[in-house]
């Protein structure tokens, strides 16, 4: 008989205790072609993989039906599945989203960026339950309608927080397009062709596209009586108010921004139109302005910018920080934009305690990396969890991105004036907009956060429809060859994957990995597979 | 119609940025300040001691470096202003007076700011206003203060421009002047037999914001006196009339294009049109003149980009009124490629104007230069036949 190989043995019981090391985890083997499922789970090792199980995957299970209880209840979530195309096709791949942004994740990382999914996921039940359960087309409470606002999604909910004590905000396409595009990349190509099909060309943003589309085949719940527009991020921002208005034929508040927003002088100008907001909201709502609720809510957002200053800070000079970058990028933009809500903190205080194990414990979060990543420019929304992929195929660390860096900053509660002027900043400051908008000197502030997160390599954001990105381009490129800095131009359509294919994206990162980097893969079974038909 | 004396002059004037009249202004000892957007008041512009271009970039068809710059999916407009630039046919410019109204023209300005060498004049120097989105009171404050700061100032301060109340009063009445020459010149096309083209009203339009006032008014005058005699011809020589509306337009053979398949262009409500940019400021009753002149262009200025619920509503309302005034049978909606704003817009009229307002519309996307005439030929003359067939139907009722 011949004699068992010890070391065999010794090695198979501790990749059963501590899953495979990340050069031999062959994670692509486990995809079912072209669908982007799994065909069994990943063993991340025993204490992992049941962390896994019980607190992410049964756990979230467990909590997208209290939240539903919650909320509102199964009959109002029934009546929303059946009237609106993208609940349905959105809420059952809710565990597929966290899979595909945990992949290959281990340890405090996957605890640390499981919170911030899990609260993404909370918020989102939130306001699609409000959403419902005020929807005058399936019957909901009209003084709940009436106790509703809407803005436009890039419209910052801090504006609304003077009355959160009396009414609720609730963005128009936050849920129905952001987040749905994320957990199920086919749903908001049906809204897309919705408005080409009324005589648009292809070449607009596809996001103001798709925002357009949810309105043009009456996709929107009817939850409020009035809204707020703003002119962020762009052209095609301001131009899809024109579709809102036509098709909401509703009291509208137009908020622009300036864009000119280094300049002192246009703070004040700024500041009136937020006030004239006010004075909407007020007409409109029949509500009043309550100063301490807008101080207790400011308060409570500093304290989150605050904890994300914390974070920027381990990001930048350490190898400790556990948030995947799938998760910095998504949680940082859905709280900010989103305003002050009690499940941020809940969520901060937890990452919190694992931060602060991860930094006093030295623990390398992700000990494979080859490159410290910071990605640029805005992110392809049917592929926001590539960072993941990234690191287990090639060992790149997305360490922050631009759209994290938004908002940069705390606002000022000891007086009116001072508080109305950080507010006006704080909107110009906004997400897409804050480095692309008011000068070139916005979007060339890369190179001094490619320093401070000590990072060697940029992902940059090809947005192909993106005319100020678009516009920018060649600049872009001199300064990387002046500065010798190792780019990758990952070309993308924002949320519409068909122009550029998950696939392509790959493909690209991979022959500037082969041939500019001359590396080899950490896992060659993720160099290529198909997902086309994924979620 | 018998030919205008002027127009193959004008018409030369329109081949270079850099023409014949221009280099006269500067050999005058003026500054050169150019703009791009209607944002940019080009009576500020005028003051003693310079004259504003409006900036276009002629037979520009292929912006080969601009397009390593700002990549082909951007307007071919601020690409081609750019490959002028990088050309060395804007070296005249003082100074350029830049606005962010549009992400694309504004890209076009930001590289001229970023790339100081693309412009080989000393003097060069970018300044950018901010210019807001709607049209209440706090707005015409915020734009007074803007112009106020970026364009009285920036000139005061670093050229040494008189910019005084009475130096700006001095440009208001020069500029009304010239409004009321091209006004009443473009009131030629309210005629039921109008005696003037689109064509031709569009090149005499764009000579007057192409070059020094001061230098080509006397031929504007001559031409008007020359149109009060004019006769229309005996046979008529189109078989509708259109309003032309949509975004950047400098090209006047696009307008002949439109005319030689039969539909007259009576109006021209675009940018670089001459509705809205030949309406004389108006002074009021303790008003200052830059206070005048930032209420003036703000709410005569029929932009897509302004955001209030009943401006948007208006801007349909608004074509369809100048339809009426000018007699037009349909309205041609314009859109330049990678044109955001427009694009929205186009699809807009394209529905609301026929459905609410009646008149047909013809909608079209179309490159900064004109290169895909064949098709676009084939478009107007579709309409125009579409038009005749809808009288001869009324008709028939």
């Amino acid at each position: 008989m011949k004699k068992p190989d010890l070391n065999k043995i010794k090695k198979l019981a501790k990749d059963f205790l501590y899953g495979k090391p990340h050069g031999e985890r062959r994670l692509g083997d486990l995809y079912e072609p072209k669908t982007g499922l799994y065909k069994h789970r990943e063993w991340r090792g025993v204490k992992d993989t049941f962390y896994y199980f019980n607190n992410i995957w049964l756990y979230n299970y467990g909590m997208m039906v209290a939240d539903i209880m919650k909320y509102g209840g199964l009959i109002t979530f029934a009546k929303g599945v059946w009237r609106y195309r993208w609940v349905g096709q959105s809420y059952l791949p809710v565990m597929h989203w966290f899979d595909r942004g945990l992949e290959g994740v281990r340890g405090e990382a996957l605890r640390a960026s499981a919170w911030h999914y899990r609260a993404m996921v909370n918020q989102t039940i939130d306001q699609f339950m409000r959403m419902f359960k005020a929807d005058q087309n399936i019957g909901g409470s009209k003084d709940l309608y009436d106790r509703t606002i809407a803005h436009d999604e890039t419209v910052w909910g801090g504006v609304f927080y003077p009355y959160r004590d009396q009414l609720d905000d609730i963005p128009l396409q936050m849920i129905p397009y952001f987040v749905t595009c994320h957990v199920n990349n086919h749903t908001v190509l049906n809204y897309i062709d919705a408005t080409q099909a009324l005589g648009l060309p292809g070449d607009p943003c596809p996001m103001c596209q798709a925002e357009c589309g949810l309105m043009i085949l009456d996709d929107e719940p009817d939850y409020y009586p009035a809204f707020i527009t703003t002119n962020e991020a762009c052209d095609a921002s301001v131009a899809t108010s024109v579709i809102q208005d036509w098709m909401i034929n509703k009291p509208l508040y137009a908020m622009p921004q300036p864009m000119q927003f280094d300049d002192p002088l246009v703070q004040e100008h700024c500041a009136k139109e937020i006030e004239g907001a006010f004075r909407f909201i007020e007409e409109q709502m029949g509500v009043e302005f309550h100063w301490s609720e807008l101080v207790k809510h400011l308060e409570e957002q500093n304290e989150l910018q605050r904890f994300e200053w914390e974070k920027w800070d381990v990001a930048a000079n350490t190898p400790y920080y556990p948030i995947t970058g799938t998760a910095q990028a998504l949680y940082r933009i859905y709280q900010s934009q989103r305003g002050n809500r009690k499940i941020w903190h809940d969520t901060d205080k937890r990452v919190r305690k694992i931060l602060e194990k991860c930094v006093e414990q030295k623990i390398e979060t992700f000990p494979m990396t080859r490159h410290r990543v910071i990605a640029w420019s805005c992110a392809p929304l049917y592929y926001s969890h590539w960072c993941t992929w990234a690191y287990n195929c090639w060992g790149l660390n997305c360490v922050i991105n631009m759209d994290s860096l938004m908002f940069d900053m705390t606002i000022r509660t000891d007086n009116y004036d001072d508080m109305l002027l950080d507010m006006a900043r704080y909107h110009e400051w906004a997400p897409m907009r804050r480095m692309a908008v008011g000068g070139m000197q916005h979007i060339f502030e890369l190179w001094e956060n490619m320093e401070k997160f000590h990072c060697d390599m940029v992902m940059m954001y090809d947005q192909l429809q993106c005319k100020g990105m678009q516009g920018v381009h060649g600049l872009f490129e001199d300064e990387f060859r002046a500065r010798d800095i190792h780019a990758i131009w990952m070309p993308h359509s924002l949320p519409d994957k068909r122009t550029v294919s998950r696939a392509e994206i790959r493909q690209i990162i991979n022959d500037y990995m082969f041939t500019v980097m001359q590396e080899e893969p950490l896992d060659p079974s993720l160099l290529e597979f198909d997902d086309g038909e994924g979620w | 119609m018998r030919d205008l004396k002027h127009l193959i002059y004008f018409e030369d004037l329109l081949q270079e940025a850099h023409n014949e009249l221009v280099r006269k202004g500067k050999e005058d000892g003026n500054l050169a300040l150019g703009y791009t957007c209607y944002f940019m008041p080009e009576v500020l512009l005028d003051l003693p001691g310079c004259f504003s271009v409006r900036l276009r970039a002629p037979r520009c068809v292929s912006p080969d470096m601009a397009t390593y710059y700002m990549s082909g999916r951007t307007c071919h407009y601020g690409r081609s202003l750019f490959e002028r630039a990088l050309e060395g046919g804007f070296n005249f410019l003082d100074a350029q007076l830049a606005t962010e109204t549009c992400t694309v023209t504004c890209r076009f300005q930001e590289h001229l700011k970023a790339m100081p060498d693309v412009i080989n004049n000393v003097k060069f120097k970018v300044s950018f206003s901010d210019v807001p989105f709607k049209k209440n009171e706090n707005s015409i404050e915020h734009y007074e203060k803007q112009l106020q700061a970026h364009v009285l100032d920036f000139l005061k301060s670093e050229y040494g421009v008189d910019t005084s109340d009475e130096a700006i009063m001095r440009a208001i009445i020069a500029h009304n002047e010239v409004c009321r020459i091209i006004r009443e010149i473009g009131d030629f096309r309210k005629l039921d037999e109008p005696t003037i083209t689109g064509y031709e009203f569009a090149v005499i339009n764009l000579v007057s914001m192409c070059c020094p006032k001061y230098l080509i008014i006397d031929k504007l005058r001559e031409t008007l006196e020359e149109l009060k005699t004019r006769e229309p011809d005996q046979r008529k020589t189109y078989r509708c009339k259109v309003l032309l509306a949509g975004s950047e337009n400098d090209d006047p053979e696009f307008t002949k294009l439109i005319e030689s398949c039969g539909a007259l262009v009576v109006c021209d409500r675009y940018c670089y049109g001459a509705v809205e940019a030949r309406e004389p400021i108006e002074i009021r009753e303790g008003e200052t003149p830059l206070r005048a002149v930032a209420r003036h262009y703000l709410l005569t200025s029929q932009c897509t980009r302004f955001m209030e619920q009943d401006e948007m509503r208006y801007r349909k309302k608004r074509i369809a009124e100048l339809a009426k005034e000018y007699k037009a049978d349909g309205v041609i909606i314009l859109s330049n490629k990678f044109c955001e704003y427009w694009s929205y817009e186009r699809m807009i009229d394209t529905i609301v104007i026929p459905r609410d307002y009646g008149f047909p519309v013809c909608s079209i996307e179309k490159e900064y230069i004109n290169s895909a005439s064949g098709q676009l030929r084939t478009r107007f003359q579709a309409f125009v036949e579409s038009i005749e067939i809808k009288k001869l139907q009324e008709g028939a009722k």
